[in-house]
């Protein structure tokens, strides 16, 4: 998978991870420009599946694509389910939950990159 | 606040223990899932208990997203169950390392997840004592 890409949507978990932690700290749900910036982040991850789908297809190496698969429609996944499981949620609550979920997105992330290079087990 | 089931074990802290919950599940299943299709013979003892982990996070996750009487005894048990099985397997994956290469999220007790897997049901449990009274009554 192109490191850049990947690299990218690390950074922005991260940056994203630490707003949501400032929030937690302040005792504050989060707002509405947090909720932009996620949104953001989920067109990057969509992005991300397609183009690991596009490039999967187009390579014809022997590694885990069942694996690779899984991880990259998880990563989409996981924005859109946090966010519905705190639609109603008016405390610092929701913070948490999203800050959760951002720190694994970049785990999930080096593990695609893993599963690509084919050096997981 | 306020309303009914406002402690209840998905309201607050609540919410974040169980998306944890969620991710684990997630994880695990996934991975099992994988194990078991692609190379159930390599190990299938540690490959069981791998699946055994995953029904027990997806259990405990509902249960503590859904927050009535009955969840929440349900969800103390399945977390009991997992604080003896991220214990035994932690043991057994030490003492018998042949038996358990590096593959269930309970192996050498979470270390490949960070041990978030052995601080997590002892989390899971101080959470449900401390909601305990205050459920919401079954429907």
């Amino acid at each position: 998978m192109t490191g850049l890409f990947a690299t990218i949507i690390i950074v922005v978990s991260l940056a994203l991870a630490a707003w949501c932690a400032v929030q937690l700290i302040a005792n504050r749900p989060p707002g509405l420009p947090l909720w932009g910036a996620l949104g953001v982040l989920e067109l990057l991850l969509l992005a991300f599946l397609v183009g690991g789908v596009v490039q999967m297809v187009g390579d014809d190496r022997d590694f885990a694509r069942l694996e690779f698969v899984l991880y990259l429609l998880g990563l989409a996944a996981l924005l859109p389910l946090a966010s519905w499981w705190v639609k109603d949620e008016r405390s610092r609550a929701a913070a948490g939950v999203l800050l959760v979920v951002l720190l694994v997105v970049p785990v999930m992330v080096v593990r695609v990159q893993q599963v690509w290079a084919g050096t997981s087990g | 606040m306020g309303e009914p089931g406002a402690r209840a074990t998905n309201r607050g802290f609540g919410r974040v223990l169980v998306v944890i919950y969620a991710v684990f599940a997630l994880a695990a299943t996934a991975r099992s899932a994988v194990q078991i299709a692609t190379r159930f013979d390599e190990a299938p003892v540690a490959y069981t208990l791998s699946a055994v982990a995953a029904v027990i996070y997806i259990i405990a996750t509902v249960a503590l997203a859904r927050g009535d009487r009955t969840s929440h005894r349900v969800a103390t048990v399945a977390i009991t169950i997992e604080l003896v099985g991220v214990l035994a397997v932690g043991v057994l994956s030490l003492v018998l390392p042949s038996d358990f290469p590096r593959a269930s999220v309970w192996s050498t007790f979470g270390s490949g997840y960070l041990f978030i897997p052995l601080v997590l049901p002892l989390v899971g449990l101080w959470w449900l004592r401390r909601t305990a009274g205050s459920v919401t009554p079954d429907d």
